[in-house]
C-alpha cells in the first residue's frame, strides 16, 4: 500500500498531494480503516479561503448564508463519524476503492483537458487541485453529505469547471472562451468573494450581459486590466506583460499608454517611462528593426527606462511579407523572427529587470496577443517567454462571443473599431440573454419557496392548478426568434408550455406564481413559525439555475443573434427597433407591473429610441460613437425604471380621481397625468428638482374642481387639503383674523410639507397676494408677512379660478355657477329620503326614464341656460296632480334671473388667468357641468341598482325633487356617489324588499320621494345617511 | 477605484492614520447620518464611510431583490468593502440595522473586527413569546401597507416617528430626505427584510467584543433588548445606555451621543 500511495502522489500536483496526505492523516486521526472521499472533501472544506469552499459559496451566487458551509462542515464530520474505525490504530489508512477511482477519473479527465499540441507522455500529466474536487465531488458518498447540507454538487462542479476555463493560463483550448468568474485563487480575482453578483455582472465578466451600464463597465474593466499591467511592470520578475485576449488587449494597452504620457503613473520606476511603439516606428518592416532596435534602445535609454511596445505580437509567427517565397511559410518565420527574438532577449539580458545596473533606465517589453497568437509563440519560440521574461496577462474578452471577427480583431489598428462593433452588435443580444436568465431565476419555483412540507405540498398542488390553466390558455405556436430565446433558457417545467411571442402570457403566469409562492410562504410564516427559525440557521437555497445553464445556452443563443442578419441595431425598423427594450429585464419582484410597462414602453419611447438611432447607424457602424448607443439605451431604461413604478400609481389616481368626480373625466385623468409627470421629475417646470406643484383648474365647476382637490389631497397625502379662499364673503373664520392668505398658505406648507392646498378662487385675490403667489411659483420658496421665508416643500398647489376660456364657452354657455347656488341651497336645506310603495294607480304614468328624456328634449328646445330654473313649490305643487309628460312644464313659466356677474367681471378675470398660466406648471379646465346628464346618470344608476334588487317588474320612481338633492349632495358634497348608493340606497332597497316579500307583484310602485327634516345635514355630509321607509297599505 | 467603492459610495478619511473606523449606517439614511461624528475621528483613525445598497444614493440596478432579502447579503457587501480596501481589521460602527450586518459579516470573517460598536441594535424587532423587540405582527402589516399606499405621506409620518421629534426639527427633516430618497420599493423590502429578521440565534456566534449603545427612549429598540444582546452574545460585550430620545441619537442629540461613541471607539471593554 505504502508503495502504491507514492506511485499515486506521483501523478498529483504538489497542492493535490498535499490535499491527499492531509486526508490520510485525517483518517488516520479518527482511526478510520480508509482514506475515503469523503475524508478528501472534509480537508478540502477546512481550509477556510479553500477553493472547494469557495466554490460552494459561487454555487449559490443568490443567497449564501455565512452559515451554510459551516453546515457543510459540520455534515461532513457527521458523516466521518458514522464511519466504521478500524481495530488497531492504522499509521496511513489505504486509499477505499472509491477514492481509487475518483483519482483515476481525474486523471483521466486531466489528461483529456490537455492541447493537441501539448500532449504529453501520460506520467507526465499531474492531476491538479481543481480536477480533484471535481472527481471528488463526482462521487456518490460526497453528493450524499453535500445534499444534506443542502448544496447540489453538480452545482458546485459546474462552478469549478467554469472556473477552469476561464483561468488557465495559457487556456488549454485556443478556441475556448473564458467563461464564468474567475474564482480559482491563483489567479488574481477580478472581484472579491463577497460581492454582489449584480455588480459583478457589471463588473464585465464574459458571462454577463451589461443590462445597462456597458459603457462605465467597459471603462471599469479596463481600468482594472491597466491596473493589473502596471502591477506587472513593477515587479522583479516576469515583468513583461503580454495580455492575451480577442479583441480588448490593444485598447487596453492604448489605455495604459496614454496613461504613461499623461504622467498618471507616480509608482517609483514607471515615473518617466518613455514608451516606444514598435509599430510606429518600423511599420511594417521588421526586417530592419534588427539592426535598428539596438541603437533605438541604446539612444533613449538613458536614466528614466523605456518600455518597447511591441503590438500585436503576431508577426513574430506569421509573417506575410514572406509568403511569395520558395521556402516552407514556417521555416521562414522561425529564422527571421528567431533572430528577432534572439535579439530582444539580449537586449533584455543588458537592460531588463535582471540586468540590475541601478544607474541606466530599465527596459520592459509590453505585447498584447490572441490566445492562438501566443500558444504559437509558445511552440515557434519555445524561450521567448523565459528569455523576454514575459507575464501572461489575461484579458476577459468583453464580448462573449470574440472569435466572431478573428481577422479584425488582430490587427490593433481596427482594434477599437472592432469593439465598438462588438458592443453594438452584441447589445441586445446581452440584453435579451441576461433578461431570459433572470426570467428563469424568477420562475424557478424551488427557489422562492421556503415552506415547510405541508405547505410546500399545498404549494405545489396549486401550482400544478394554475399551470394547467394556463395550459389551456396558451396558443401552440412558437413564433419569434426571442421567443425561442426565452424559451430555450426556461426551466423544464416551463418549457412544456407555450411561448406566445409577446411573453405576455408568462408574464402573466409568472406572475401568478410569484403571488401563489407569496401566498403559501406568508401562510406558512404564519402557522409553522418554528420551522422558519431553524430554518435560518440551516438555510437551505439550492439555485436550480446553475452557472452553467447560461453558460451553456449562452453561444449557440448569441450564434443565433449575431448571425441573424436582422440584427436589432441593423436595420431600425419599429418592430425590430422595439426589441430591446421589450428584451429589458424588468426589476425584480415587480413583475406585476411588467405587462403594463410593456405596452407602455412601446409607445411612449420607441420613437424617442428609434429616430437616434437612425440619425447615428450610420456613423455607429464606422466605430466613431460606440457608446452613444449603449448609453442611451441606459438613459432610456432609467425612464422605463421610473415608469414601472409609477405606472401602477398612475392607474390608481386615476381610478380615484374620476370615482369621486365622475362628470369630470377628462380633467381628471390630466391631473391624473400631471401627478404623474411631477413624480417623474420630467414636468415642465421641475427640472430643477423642485417638490412643488402649481396646478390650475380652470372652469365654471366651482364644486367639481374642489371635489377634485379633495380626492388628490386624500389619495396623496391622506389628509384633506388645507383650503384658502379668496372669493369675496366666503372669508369668515376666526382664526383667520391677522393672518394674510400667504401666513395662511405658509402655515399650511409648514405644518405639512407634503399637503395639498387648494387656493380657491385665486383669480379673486387682491393684487399683493397674487403676486406673493407668483413670486412663490417662481422661486420654489415663499415669504409670510413676517418676512419669513419658507420652502415650499412638495406641496401641491391647485388655484380655482372661474374664468372659462373662450373656446369652451362658445360650445356651452354655462350656467353652472347659478346651478351651483342653487343645487347648494337645495341640499343644503335639510332632508330626508324616503322609499314609499304603494299600489299603482289605474292610470299608467310612463316610466321615469321616459319622461325626462322627453324633458331633456324639451330643455334643449328652449334653452339650455333655464333648465335648472324650477321652482320648489310648484315642482312639489305638480306633484300631486302631474299631467302626463309634461311635469316640467315649469320650466316655462318660471323667470330666471340670470346671474350676469360672472360675464362682467372676465376681462379682468381673464387677465389674471392668463397671468397666473403663465407661472403654474399645468392647467385643466373643468368642463361645464351638463346638470340634464348628470341627472340621467344618477336616475338610470338608481333604476338599475333598483331593478337589481327587485327585478324588472316593479319600477322606481323617482321624484324630481329627491333627484335634484341628490344631485346637489353629490356635487357639492363629500360623499362619492358610488360610495352613498352602496352604503344607503342599496341597504334599504333591500330592507323594502324584505318588508314587501310576501306582497310583490306589478302593480307595485316604489317611489323615491324627498321631505324635509329639522336637522340640517353638516359640511362634506349632504346625502342623507338613510332612507325611510313607508309602505302604504295595499 | 472598484466598482465595490463606487457602488457603495466608499469615503476613505484620515488615511495617514494606522487604525481603520467604518462606520455604517441604518435604515433609511446614508452615510451622512454620521456627519457629526466623522470630524472628530478623521485626527486619530482612518474612517471609512459607505452606503449600504439600497439606500437613496446608490444605484437602485444594483438591488438585488434576492441577495437583500435577509442580512446577509449586507454581511457580504460589507466584506467585499473590507476586502476590496484591503482592510485586516477594523472597528466597526453600525447603526441600526447595520450593527446586525456587522454581527453577521463578523461570523464569517472575526479577523476582520477588532470590535463592533452597535448603536440603537436589535437581533429581532417582533415580539416573542420570550422576548421583547417592541412590535407586534399587526403593528408590522400596518406600517408595511401604509408604505406600499403612499410612500410620500409614508415617510412624513414615519422620520418624526423615528426620530423623536416634531417636522420641523433638523435631524427629522435630515432622515426624511435621506429616507425619501430611498426608491419606495426597495424602501419596503429593506424594511422588510430588517422587521422579518431574528438574528437571536446567531447571537452566540459573535464572539468579537459588541459595545451597545442605545438611547434610553427609542421607538424602534426597547431598552430591554440591549440587554438581550448582552447576555446572548458570544463574545464579551457592555451596553451603555444614553439619555438621548430616539433611534438616531446621533443625528438628533450629538452632543450627548458622540462623546459616547468616541469612548467607546477608543476604548476596550476590559478583560
Amino acid at each position: 500500500m505504502r508503495a502504491g500511495l507514492s506511485t499515486i502522489q506521483q501523478t498529483l500536483t504538489p497542492e493535490a498531494a498535499g490535499v491527499l496526505n492531509l486526508s490520510i492523516a485525517e483518517a488516520a486521526r479518527r482511526n478510520h480503516g480508509q482514506t475515503t472521499p469523503l475524508h478528501v472533501a472534509a480537508t478540502l472544506l477546512s481550509a477556510p479561503s479553500g477553493f472547494l469552499r469557495q466554490a460552494c459559496i459561487k454555487s449559490h451566487p443568490n443567497s449564501s448564508h455565512p452559515l451554510q458551509c459551516r453546515a457543510l462542515e459540520l455534515c461532513f464530520s457527521v458523516a466521518l463519524e458514522r464511519l466504521p474505525t478500524a481495530q488497531d490504530a492504522v499509521l496511513e489508512p489505504p486509499m477505499s476503492n472509491a477514492l481509487m477511482a475518483a483519482l483515476k477519473r481525474a486523471q483521466a479527465h486531466q489528461r483529456r483537458g490537455c492541447p493537441e499540441q501539448q500532449q504529453q507522455p501520460l506520467l507526465a500529466v499531474k492531476v491538479e487541485l481543481e480536477q480533484l474536487i471535481i472527481s471528488i465531488l463526482d462521487d456518490p458518498s460526497v453528493s450524499r453529505v453535500m445534499r444534506e447540507a443542502s448544496f447540489s454538487s453538480p452545482a458546485v462542479k459546474a462552478t469549478i469547471e467554469q472556473s477552469l476555463n476561464s483561468a488557465t493560463q495559457p487556456p488549454p483550448r485556443p478556441s475556448s472562451t473564458p467563461l464564468g468568474v474567475a474564482i480559482r485563487p491563483s489567479i488574481p480575482p477580478t472581484g472579491n468573494l463577497y460581492l454582489n453578483p449584480r455588480l459583478q455582472q457589471q463588473q464585465g465578466s464574459a458571462v454577463s450581459g451589461g443590462t445597462a451600464a456597458s459603457g462605465p463597465r467597459t471603462v471599469h474593466q479596463r481600468r482594472d486590466d491597466v491596473k493589473k499591467v502596471v502591477e506587472i511592470l513593477l515587479r522583479p520578475r516576469k515583468s513583461n506583460p503580454v495580455l492575451v485576449g480577442e479583441s480588448e488587449p490593444g485598447a487596453v494597452v492604448r489605455d495604459l499608454v496614454k496613461k504613461m504620457e499623461g504622467k498618471e503613473l507616480n509608482d517609483g520606476a514607471l515615473k518617466n517611462v518613455h514608451v516606444i511603439s514598435l509599430e510606429k516606428e518600423f511599420g511594417s518592416d521588421k526586417s530592419s528593426m534588427l539592426t535598428r532596435l539596438k541603437d533605438l534602445v541604446e539612444t533613449q535609454i538613458g536614466t528614466r527606462g523605456i518600455i518597447l511596445n511591441f503590438g500585436d505580437l503576431k508577426w513574430l509567427v506569421e509573417q506575410p511579407w514572406v509568403s511569395g517565397q520558395a521556402l516552407p511559410k514556417q521555416q521562414v518565420v522561425s529564422e527571421v523572427t528567431r533572430v528577432v527574438v534572439a535579439e530582444v532577449a539580449k537586449l533584455l539580458r543588458l537592460f531588463g529587470s535582471e540586468a540590475g545596473n541601478g544607474s541606466s533606465g530599465r527596459l520592459w517589453l509590453i505585447g498584447t496577443a490572441t490566445c492562438e497568437t501566443y500558444l504559437r509563440c509558445q511552440v515557434y519560440h519555445p524561450s521567448m517567454e523565459a528569455d523576454w521574461d514575459l507575464q501572461a496577462v489575461p484579458v476577459a474578452a468583453q464580448s462573449p462571443l470574440p472569435g466572431l471577427f478573428p481577422r479584425l480583431g488582430t490587427t490593433g489598428v481596427l482594434g477599437s473599431s472592432v469593439e465598438s462593433v462588438f458592443t453594438l452588435k452584441n447589445f441586445p443580444a446581452a440584453i435579451s440573454s441576461s433578461s431570459s436568465s433572470r426570467l428563469a431565476e424568477h420562475l424557478d419555483p424551488a427557489q422562492k419557496i421556503k415552506c415547510c412540507p405541508l405547505c410546500t405540498q399545498g404549494y405545489e398542488q396549486e401550482l400544478r392548478k394554475l399551470k394547467a390553466t394556463d395550459w389551456e390558455k396558451s396558443s401552440p405556436e412558437v413564433k419569434s426568434n426571442a421567443a425561442v430565446r426565452v424559451r430555450s433558457s426556461l426551466p423544464q417545467w416551463l418549457q412544456n408550455a407555450k411561448v406566445n411571442p409577446d411573453q405576455g402570457e408568462e408574464v402573466v403566469l409568472n406572475q401568478n406564481i410569484q403571488e401563489l409562492q407569496k401566498k403559501w410562504n406568508e401562510t406558512c410564516l404564519g402557522s409553522h413559525p418554528q420551522f422558519h427559525r431553524q430554518h435560518i440557521v440551516g438555510s437551505e437555497r439550492i439555485n436550480p439555475t446553475p452557472f452553467c445553464m447560461t453558460g451553456l445556452y449562452k453561444p449557440n443563443l448569441l450564434l443565433k443573434q449575431s448571425l441573424d442578419p436582422k440584427s436589432p441595431l441593423l436595420k431600425p425598423t419599429p418592430t425590430t427597433q422595439s426589441q430591446p427594450t421589450l428584451q429589458i429585464p424588468s426589476p425584480p419582484r415587480s413583475p406585476v407591473q411588467t405587462d403594463l410597462v410593456l405596452g407602455q414602453t412601446k409607445t411612449v419611447t420607441k420613437p424617442a429610441l428609434e429616430k437616434p438611432a437612425q440619425k447615428e447607424d450610420s456613423r455607429d457602424f464606422l466605430g466613431c460613437t460606440a457608446q452613444g448607443q449603449p448609453k442611451r439605451i441606459y438613459e432610456f431604461q432609467c425612464e422605463k425604471l421610473m415608469s414601472i413604478s409609477d405606472t401602477d400609481s398612475f392607474k390608481k389616481l386615476l381610478k380615484k380621481l374620476k370615482e369621486s368626480v365622475w362628470w369630470q373625466q377628462d380633467a381628471a385623468s390630466s391631473l391624473a397625468t400631471i401627478m404623474n409627470q411631477s413624480k417623474l421629475g420630467n414636468s415642465i417646470r421641475n427640472a430643477d428638482s423642485r417638490g412643488d406643484l402649481w396646478i390650475l383648474f380652470g372652469g365654471p365647476d366651482r364644486a367639481g374642481k374642489k371635489k377634485m382637490g379633495y380626492a388628490l389631497s386624500e389619495l396623496v397625502c391622506r389628509s384633506p387639503p388645507i383650503i384658502i379662499s379668496f372669493g369675496s364673503g366666503r372669508n369668515t373664520d376666526l382664526s383667520f383674523r391677522g393672518k394674510t392668505a400667504l401666513d395662511r398658505i405658509a402655515e399650511g406648507v409648514r405644518r405639512n410639507p407634503f399637503s395639498v392646498i387648494i387656493l380657491e378662487d385665486v383669480d379673486e385675490a387682491d393684487m399683493l397676494v397674487r403676486g406673493g403667489i407668483r413670486r412663490a411659483m417662481e422661486r420654489g420658496r415663499m415669504a409670510d408677512s413676517h418676512g419669513r421665508e419658507i420652502s415650499l416643500g412638495n406641496v401641491t398647489f391647485i388655484l380655482t379660478a372661474n374664468w372659462v376660456p373662450d373656446t369652451v364657452k362658445l360650445v356651452t354657455k354655462s350656467d353652472s355657477s347659478f346651478a351651483e347656488e342653487k343645487l347648494a341651497g337645495l341640499a343644503q336645506e335639510g332632508w330626508q329620503l324616503k322609499l314609499s310603495a304603494s299600489k299603482q294607480t289605474s292610470k299608467r304614468r310612463p316610466s321615469w326614464l321616459h319622461s325626462i328624456n322627453t324633458a331633456v328634449k324639451l330643455r334643449k328646445e328652449m334653452d339650455s341656460s333655464n333648465s335648472l330654473g324650477f321652482d320648489l313649490n310648484e315642482a312639489a305643487d305638480y306633484l300631486d296632480n302631474r299631467p302626463d309628460g309634461s311635469h316640467n312644464s315649469s320650466d316655462l313659466t318660471v323667470e330666471h334671473e340670470y346671474d350676469h356677474g360672472l360675464d362682467n367681471r372676465l376681462p379682468a378675470a381673464s387677465l389674471v388667468y392668463h397671468e397666473l398660466l403663465c407661472h403654474v406648471h399645468d392647467s385643466i379646465i373643468f368642463k361645464p357641468v351638463d346638470i340634464e346628464s348628470l341627472q340621467e346618470t344618477i336616475t338610470s344608476s338608481i333604476s338599475t341598482k333598483f331593478s337589481s334588487v327587485f327585478g324588472d317588474r316593479i319600477t322606481i320612481d323617482i321624484q324630481e325633487e329627491a333627484l335634484e338633492r341628490i344631485l346637489g349632495g353629490v356635487w357639492l358634497g363629500r360623499t362619492g356617489w358610488e360610495e352613498w348608493t352602496e352604503s344607503v340606497l342599496i341597504p334599504s332597497f333591500d330592507q323594502l324588499k324584505e318588508q314587501l316579500l310576501t306582497k310583490q307583484d306589478e302593480s307595485m310602485v316604489v317611489r323615491l320621494e324627498c321631505s324635509r327634516s329639522p336637522d340640517p345635514c353638516g359640511y362634506g355630509e349632504w346625502l342623507p345617511r338613510q332612507v325611510e321607509l313607508a309602505i302604504d297599505e295595499l | 477605484m472598484g466598482i465595490v467603492e463606487t457602488a457603495h459610495n466608499v469615503k476613505v478619511l484620515g488615511s495617514g492614520n494606522p487604525q481603520t473606523v467604518v462606520l455604517a449606517h441604518g435604515f433609511g439614511t446614508d452615510q451622512s447620518v454620521w456627519k457629526h461624528l466623522v470630524p472628530h475621528l478623521v485626527e486619530h483613525y482612518r474612517v471609512v464611510l459607505y452606503d449600504n445598497m439600497g439606500a437613496g444614493t446608490t444605484n437602485p440596478e444594483y438591488f438585488d431583490f434576492d441577495r437583500y432579502s435577509s442580512l446577509e447579503g449586507y454581511a457580504y457587501d460589507l466584506l467585499s468593502i473590507l476586502e476590496e480596501l484591503q482592510i485586516e481589521s477594523c472597528i466597526f460602527v453600525g447603526h441600526s440595522v447595520s450593527a446586525m450586518i456587522g454581527a453577521v459579516a463578523s461570523i464569517t470573517r472575526p479577523d476582520l473586527f477588532s470590535k463592533i460598536v452597535m448603536l440603537g441594535a436589535s437581533p429581532r424587532y417582533l415580539n416573542a413569546s420570550d422576548y421583547f423587540g417592541g412590535f407586534e405582527q399587526e403593528d408590522l402589516e400596518q406600517l408595511f401597507e401604509a408604505m406600499r399606499e403612499n410612500y410620500k405621506a409614508w415617510c412624513s409620518g414615519f422620520a418624526p416617528m423615528v426620530v423623536g421629534g416634531d417636522m420641523e426639527s433638523v435631524a427629522v427633516q435630515e432622515f426624511s430626505r435621506t429616507l425619501f430618497n430611498m426608491r419606495p420599493d426597495i424602501a419596503l423590502c429593506v424594511l422588510q427584510t430588517i422587521f422579518n429578521s431574528d438574528m437571536r440565534s446567531i447571537l452566540g456566534m459573535v464572539t468579537v467584543p459588541c459595545h451597545i449603545l442605545q438611547s434610553m427612549k427609542d421607538l424602534a429598540v426597547p431598552v430591554v433588548v440591549s440587554e438581550h444582546l448582552h447576555q446572548h452574545l458570544g463574545g464579551i460585550s457592555i451596553v451603555e445606555v444614553m439619555s438621548s430620545d430616539g433611534h438616531l441619537p446621533q443625528l438628533s442629540s450629538p452632543d450627548i451621543v458622540i462623546p459616547v461613541l468616541l469612548r467607546h471607539i477608543r476604548y476596550d471593554i476590559e478583560a
